[in-house]
């Protein structure tokens, strides 16, 4: 930076320093690495000392979160003893109301909510209720795969390998059926 | 009280970021293989690299053993039976997730932007954890998680 443009930011009222600062964490925001790097840091920041554990890198993940606090409502509502997690056994581990929310949040921010409805909706239902069910089965969701394979986990890797075999199938079949 | 607000906080955090940023960590290799995009793809590699690194740096720091086992009871694959289960889960997990669209994680986020299917798929999802726990989990032991 040279000086004349230091001389220049300087002269700039503290409103356009706050819009340039904006602008400039608007772009970070939409860009994926800064997504991983920053969801990394904080899902290991959560995980180790912000008691979401055990099990051990456990910081984020759509499916077991999901489980623990769809069991833990079972489990306090109807006095069942479905299994929960160490971690969420006590209070309620939020995560997924929390990317609904923060989601939303967005959304509205910069005016992107809409009620958009593509169809197929009994097919998606029985697409998640397979996707719960194989993510409970090599325990996680691909997010939490990848954390666990950050971990040292070598289930986490098998099961990384076993994903990116599945997604590769089925991307492949898709673009096969739309072809023919 | 502290587990149910840091989980609600990251929740909000990767909510925000994952709307902003599209990310899905099984997008970006349905669009390397499709169109030869590679910018989720690095959002995945990003994650794996930075949550790699910080456990490194957490085992440097932290002095409790939270983090010093390799991984918890129950996760560990034990035989060729176990390597054969978890890797025929993930293949079908991968297949059904692309097949839906979208990995769990950006369903939530899709739901959160109003996506109608979205949310018919985390209704089967929770519904499905339910019933997992209720009767499959129990029925198949525990020799995987």
């Amino acid at each position: 930076m040279t000086a004349g443009a230091a001389t220049t930011a300087e002269r700039e009222s503290s409103a356009g320093v706050w819009t340039a600062v904006g602008s400039r964490l608007g772009r970070w925001s939409r860009s994926a690495v800064v997504y991983g790097v920053v969801v990394g840091v904080l899902a290991v920041v959560v995980g180790e000392w912000l008691h979401v554990n055990p099990p051990a890198a456990y910081g984020l993940c759509s499916a077991c979160h999901g489980r623990d606090l769809a069991d833990w409502i079972v489990n306090h509502t109807e006095g069942k003893r479905l299994f929960v997690t160490a971690a969420g056994a006590g209070w309620p581990l939020l995560t997924v109301v929390g990317l609904v929310v923060g989601s939303f949040a967005a959304a509205r921010r910069n005016r992107e909510f809409s009620s958009i409805n593509l169809g197929g909706n009994v097919r998606q239902f029985a697409y998640g209720a397979v996707v719960m069910g194989a993510a409970l089965f090599v325990g996680g969701c691909p997010t939490r795969i990848l954390i666990r394979t950050g971990y040292g986990d070598l289930a986490g890797l098998l099961a990384l390998g076993g994903v990116a075999a599945g997604i590769v199938a089925a991307t492949l079949s898709m673009r096969w059926a739309a072809r023919r | 009280m502290i587990v149910s607000l840091a989980s609600l906080g990251l929740g909000i955090v990767v909510g925000y970021l994952g709307q902003r940023s599209r990310m899905c960590s099984i997008g970006g290799l349905r669009d390397f293989v499709l169109v030869r995009d590679t910018a989720l793809l690095k959002g995945a590699l990003a994650l794996l690299v930075t949550a790699w690194v910080s456990f490194g740096v957490v085992r440097l720091v932290s002095t409790s053993d939270v983090s010093h086992g390799l991984i918890a009871a129950g996760t560990t694959p034990s035989g060729l039976g176990a390597v054969a289960a978890v890797l025929v889960g993930a293949i079908l997990l991968g297949f059904v997730a692309t097949l839906s669209g979208a990995c769990p994680l950006r369903q939530h986020v899709l739901a959160g932007q109003g996506r109608v299917g979205a949310w018919s798929f985390l209704a089967g999802f929770y519904l499905a954890a339910i019933v997992y726990t209720s009767w499959i989990a129990p029925s198949i032991g525990s020799w995987v998680l």
